[in-house]
């Protein structure tokens, strides 16, 4: 059996990380577990009224959702994907690490670790958002910086320091 | 026999006016054992909140008692944790330092309440988040702090105040099956859930018993065992058979 979540994002510019901005895993699992729930496979409109939000809150959700394969939108219905439903059958702890096989190979954290090992050292805030702007604009630099410093912490790849604004790449942890 | 965990008995809330009584909660009585995961469901106006405060001793009955493993409750009670809708949490501390003021506040030695404070962030899926501040965190996450928090203190009875309502639908559904499976774990604290909540769905989603309060002044018309496998589907006619009974109760 394939693994769907094998080669969604993989080839993905680095610009497209930014639709994980502005949305939470809970936001994620949550529509993950609302579509599992009326059975894995449900029209958009359905699920907006199910979860009481409309298109413009659920669409950024979907959209995530969609980018790390954990659901495929075709002609207007969600289908939730084998790697969600291995992740609805995963621990709190567990939860985290396949999300976290799922991000670590986005080029846009790709980035991050290259800069990072090149430099040997932690990196400035001003110099991550540089090297993203050059991919995605330097109006949407700040917006992937802190969506990559959120689900860098939350998949444990990276470690980011607010008050020094300073970001270490983590070695893998176990 | 041994004391049940708590015991609110004929608890009575009054607030006094102009020597007009207006009557809050009027006769509440019931008991929490342990492994009971209990929802006190009402509408707005039954004095749930008020409910709330008087169990953990923030505020005195007016007549009754709560006893807590057979004695009268005390607010400064280290076996009773609180989660508050608001999150309740100091935005200039990171997570790890919300996390470990319970502790600090109970003489815990700053190797221990680190320790306590990494496993119970870890339990509630916080890693990496250790040093984040509460602004950089997303609300199912501050709640989450909320929840290690409270945890960390290691408490007999987690009460939790309307803890999923300040969060969007998705996010509040995640976070019920996150403390589900928390709960579920009997090596975690705590021994015993008391919420509040005005969603009948969700009190018949978590637990095992729900009390049913109406409103003005709160009085209790029912008490429910909801005795639904887990995981639950809401989906279920049987799920909606008991929400439409508590409906039925209230109005």
């Amino acid at each position: 059996m394939s693994n769907i979540g094998d080669d969604v994002g993989r080839k993905t510019p680095v610009a497209d990380f930014r639709s994980m901005s502005k949305v939470s895993v809970g936001q994620i699992l949550g529509l993950v577990e609302a579509v599992d729930e009326v059975g894995g496979v449900a029209d958009v409109a359905t699920i907006a009224r199910e979860v009481d939000m409309d298109i413009d809150r659920l669409g950024p959700i979907l959209n995530a959702a969609e980018f790390l394969g954990l659901v495929t939108v075709e002609d207007g219905d969600i289908r939730i994907t084998d790697l969600s439903r291995k992740l609805l059958s995963s621990s709190v702890r567990e939860r985290k690490k396949i999300i976290r096989e799922i991000i670590d190979d986005l080029p846009a954290f790709r980035l991050v670790v290259d800069m990072a090992r090149s430099a040997g050292a932690a990196l400035g805030r001003e110099e991550v958002i540089r090297a993203i702007a050059d991919r995605v604009g330097s109006h949407q630099a700040a917006d992937v910086f802190n969506a990559l410093v959120y689900w860098g912490r939350y998949a444990e790849l990276v470690r980011y320091d607010s008050e020094s604004e300073q970001l270490t790449v983590r070695v893998a942890p176990t | 026999m041994e004391a049940p965990l708590l015991e609110v008995k004929d608890v009575t809330k009054s607030y006094f006016e102009n020597g007009k009584e207006f009557k809050v909660l009027d006769l509440i009585r019931f008991e929490l054992a342990e492994r009971d995961f209990v929802c006190v469901v009402g509408p707005s106006g039954c004095g749930k909140s008020t409910l709330l405060r008087i169990i953990v001793g923030l505020e005195p009955p007016t007549s009754g008692q709560v006893l807590f493993e057979g004695s009268p409750i005390r607010a400064d009670n280290p076996q009773v944790a609180m989660v508050f809708q608001s999150f309740a949490l100091f935005p200039w501390l990171t997570v790890t330092q919300n996390v470990e003021l319970g502790l600090e506040a109970q003489g815990i030695s700053p190797e221990d309440r680190h320790g306590r404070a990494r496993k119970f962030i870890d339990a509630v899926g916080l890693t990496g988040f250790e040093n984040a501040f509460p602004r950089e965190l997303s609300g199912g996450m501050k709640q989450r702090v909320g929840l290690a928090r409270a945890l960390a203190i290691e408490p007999l009875l987690l009460c939790m105040d309307e803890p999923f309502s300040s969060l969007d639908p998705l996010t509040a559904q995640n976070l019920r099956d996150e403390i589900l499976q928390l709960w579920a774990n009997p090596d975690l604290p705590p021994k015993a859930v008391l919420m509040v909540t005005h969603s009948i769905e969700e009190a018949v989603y978590l637990a095992d018993r729900v009390i049913v309060l109406s409103s003005r002044p709160g009085h209790m018309v029912a008490e429910l065992e909801i005795d639904l496998p887990r995981p639950r589907n809401r989906k279920e006619p049987e799920f909606y058979g008991w929400i439409d009974e508590i409906y039925s109760l209230i109005v």
